[in-house]
């Protein structure tokens, strides 16, 4: 694929959105995406979005194909001595490593930034974690919302006078921005190893990444120890309301009456008058909402060759979005081609890693 | 400007136009803030009368925007009148020397921007397709577009945005990875490509979710608030979020440890999230006598990832934040001595301090400047 990251290779043990994300928006410009699994530890969205309980249901759930389009998946076993070598000898081979592992595990399978830097010293690897790679709380778990609400953005979210929200299990929010920003820095890190010969540890704590968009409060807190918060709300002079077929939408506006006037008006109608008025509203959309128009959704909705929908681009490069060019991989599909073609490994080889359970194409997990 | 930071070999210019909608500039500044954090080159051209943003809240106790001040930081100001000829030649003649220009696509210098030898990175309102350049727009409109404001509250109740400028903050790291895809095909000779974000995408892309979910289902997720098996309940000092996975749900039984809820109708995600209030009720009580640390520390203790909630202010003393020195310390005449966050990466263990926001340009700087 072309692209500003062309002649890029990422190795990419991104799991659920923040570190599969980041390879993803990698692929998007351009670069070479291989995706490590394991038959005894898949990426936890096969296993969030399963559907049934069919042979091969590791390989249709919707959360996962969304997000690993373009990519090539690979399963080697982390644990095994020989799957660790035969990942050492790709990483001599890339560019880029992402992860978002738990802190620990890829150190203690021989994977690790020093490792990996041993074998390429070109290797820029990013470090994608919910604390961090240093500090008291580096070690603890977490899980989408709990960001939510470490980070602050929980304090500043709910309804006037009521406890904080979170964004919740369907939006996950702090998972979704890492992979924003993550990106850029992993681009500026591969231009300084292209120029340098030097790789670069890149430490994120994803905490760290949403208590940033909070930055104003934090400075204003700093200076000034009886700062408040804005009551929590829509915020000042504007508001969402329900019209009268039922649907809502959101005003900034305020001017008496308004919510009555809205009350007696169908959604799209009084939409369209305030917009007329030189006033911001807009419906409160839903998924099905998003669905069904196209020209909102813009280049962030795509569909691959089975005509599955998957995620788009956050932004068009030169007026584009993306294509698809291959589906999300099931589960160690190109494991032989890609150990051949990069390493040149030949039949027996690849027939003994098989045999030992090196390689595989089907969970070594029980039920789920 | 130290010059060993990665970017310190690219020029930006930031073109602040007057009368562009608040919540595109935000994301600007953003984007044009992270790359002058490294190391970056940014001229923030800025009109007679200055960024609007100068003057927005919150506010420090001198006067100073905190919000000014958190988007502008390691930046140089340079004031233009764009409105003029002379202003404008003097904008080409900057971008004939820059790598990268940042603008908005409502702002009057648009069309400029977009055909000078900077590569143009563009932020918009909404999609290309919606032909909506002049669409009245806030940060609140693009959270209820992107179906955000549809996914927090109570089903029954409105709609809720998530707290912060998070449409304009999301689209200000869209727009600096971007940024930094069109400076790495500079950099490899490629023709760069010319990038432009909307935050009406962004926020859709970020919601994908939703649109995923009623892809594969037919219905589209929505606000659950009580009857979301994850929810906040009250401590002795505060809030705190209770989340868990489906496999550390007996972990967090355990934690309870309240024998009501080894009922096998608590056994399944299905089980649980049609019993949920009566699970509130058993699990609530749990929480009213205990501070957000102990809860902290009992659950980490068992691998259960409830969040207590802090505040901003905080946050300023959270234990992991001051260990790893998130937060620098930064002083100026004009906003003394502040604590902000950096960004939200180390470097082979290495942050990335800002300087202070700079104050509005002076016709000086100008003169140096077009000099060249």
């Amino acid at each position: 694929m072309k692209g500003p990251l062309s002649g890029v290779r990422v190795l990419d043990f991104g799991l659920l959105t923040a570190g599969a994300n980041t390879s993803a928006m990698l692929g998007d410009l351009g670069a070479e995406v291989l995706k490590i699994e394991s038959g005894a530890y898949l990426d936890p969205f096969r296993v969030v979005g399963k559907m049934d309980d069919d042979d091969g249901w590791w390989n249709r759930s919707p959360q996962f194909r969304f997000t690993n389009r373009n990519k090539r998946g690979l399963a080697l076993n982390l644990k095994s001595p020989d799957g660790q070598r035969v990942i050492r000898e790709l990483a001599a081979h890339c560019d880029v490593v992402v992860e978002n592992f738990r802190r620990g595990v890829l150190d203690r399978a021989g994977l690790g930034y020093e490792a990996m830097k041993a074998v390429n010293p070109r290797i820029v690897f990013a470090a994608i974690s919910s604390q961090g790679d240093t500090g008291p709380e580096r070690m603890n778990v977490s899980f989408g919302s709990t960001l939510d609400a470490t980070s602050g953005i929980a304090s500043l979210t709910g309804y006037r006078g009521e406890q904080p929200r979170i964004s919740g299990m369907d939006v996950n929010y702090p998972d979704q921005i890492v992979s924003l920003f993550a990106t850029g820095i992993v681009i500026t890190a591969v231009m300084e190893a292209r120029r340098s010969g030097k790789g670069a540890f890149l430490d994120f704590s994803q905490r760290e990444v949403a208590s940033f968009t909070l930055g104003e409060e934090i400075l204003a807190a700093s200076a000034n120890p009886s700062h408040t918060l804005a009551p929590r709300d829509n915020g000042a002079q504007q508001d969402a309301y329900r019209c009268k077929d039922g649907r809502w939408m959101a005003v900034t506006h305020d001017e008496p009456g308004l919510a009555a006037w809205c009350a007696n008006q169908n959604r799209d109608d009084a939409v369209a008058a305030l917009l007329a008025r030189g006033i911001a509203a807009a419906p409160c959309n839903d998924g099905s909402d998003l669905l069904s128009n196209q020209d909102l959704a813009g280049v962030t909705l795509v569909r691959d060759e089975h005509g599955g929908l998957v995620k788009g681009l956050p932004y068009r490069l030169d007026g584009k979005g993306i294509t698809i060019e291959r589906a999300a991989p099931d589960l160690g599909q190109h494991t032989d081609e890609v150990l051949r073609e990069l390493l040149g490994y030949g039949d027996a080889e690849l027939a003994r890693l098989k045999i030992s359970g090196v390689t595989s194409t089907t969970p070594t997990v029980g039920d789920v | 400007m130290p010059t060993d930071l990665p970017l310190a070999r690219f020029t930006i210019v930031e073109v602040t136009d007057s009368g562009v909608p608040l919540c595109l500039r935000l994301a600007t500044s953003l984007a044009a803030k992270i790359a002058a954090d490294l190391g970056a080159d940014v001229l923030k051209i800025e009109p007679p009368g200055g960024d609007a943003v100068r003057t927005l809240p919150p506010l420090l106790p001198a006067g100073a925007s905190a919000l000014f001040q958190f988007l502008n930081t390691s930046k140089r100001s340079l004031v233009l009148d764009l409105g003029t000829e002379r202003g404008r030649a003097h904008l080409v003649k900057l971008l004939d020397r820059a790598d990268a220009c940042l603008f908005e696509e409502p702002a009057a210098i648009a069309a400029l921007a977009r055909a000078g030898k900077a590569t143009p990175i563009e932020i918009a309102a909404f999609p290309v397709e919606m032909n909506a350049a002049a669409r009245p727009v806030s940060e609140l409109a693009i959270q209820a577009l992107g179906g955000l404001m549809h996914m927090i509250g109570e089903p029954e109740r409105k709609p809720l945005k998530l707290g912060g400028h998070q449409a304009s903050y999301a689209a200000g790291l869209t727009a600096f990875t971007g940024l930094t895809a069109a400076l790495a095909g500079r950099d490899a000779g490629q023709a760069a490509p010319k990038v432009r974000v909307s935050l009406t995408e962004v926020m859709q892309w970020v919601n994908w979710k939703a649109a995923s979910g009623a892809a594969a289902t037919g219905v589209s997720p929505g606000r659950e608030g009580r009857r979301s098996e994850f929810q906040i309940v009250p401590c002795r000092d505060g809030h705190v979020a209770v989340v868990y996975t489906v496999t550390q749900w007996p972990a967090t039984r355990a934690l309870i440890g309240d024998p009501r809820l080894e009922n096998p109708k608590f056994a399944t995600r299905a089980g649980r999230r049609t019993h949920i209030a009566e699970l509130y009720d058993i699990i609530t009580p749990w929480f009213a006598d205990k501070t957000r640390a102990e809860i902290q520390k009992t659950a980490q203790a068992k691998g259960v990832p409830f969040g207590p909630i802090f505040t901003p202010a905080e946050l300023l003393k959270a234990e992991q934040y001051v260990a790893r020195g998130f937060l620098a310390e930064m002083t100026a005449p004009d906003i003394g001595k502040v604590l902000i966050p950096q960004l939200p990466v180390q470097w082979n263990g290495r942050s990335f301090a800002p300087r202070p926001a700079p104050s509005l340009g002076s016709k000086e700087l100008g003169r140096k400047e077009l000099a060249a």
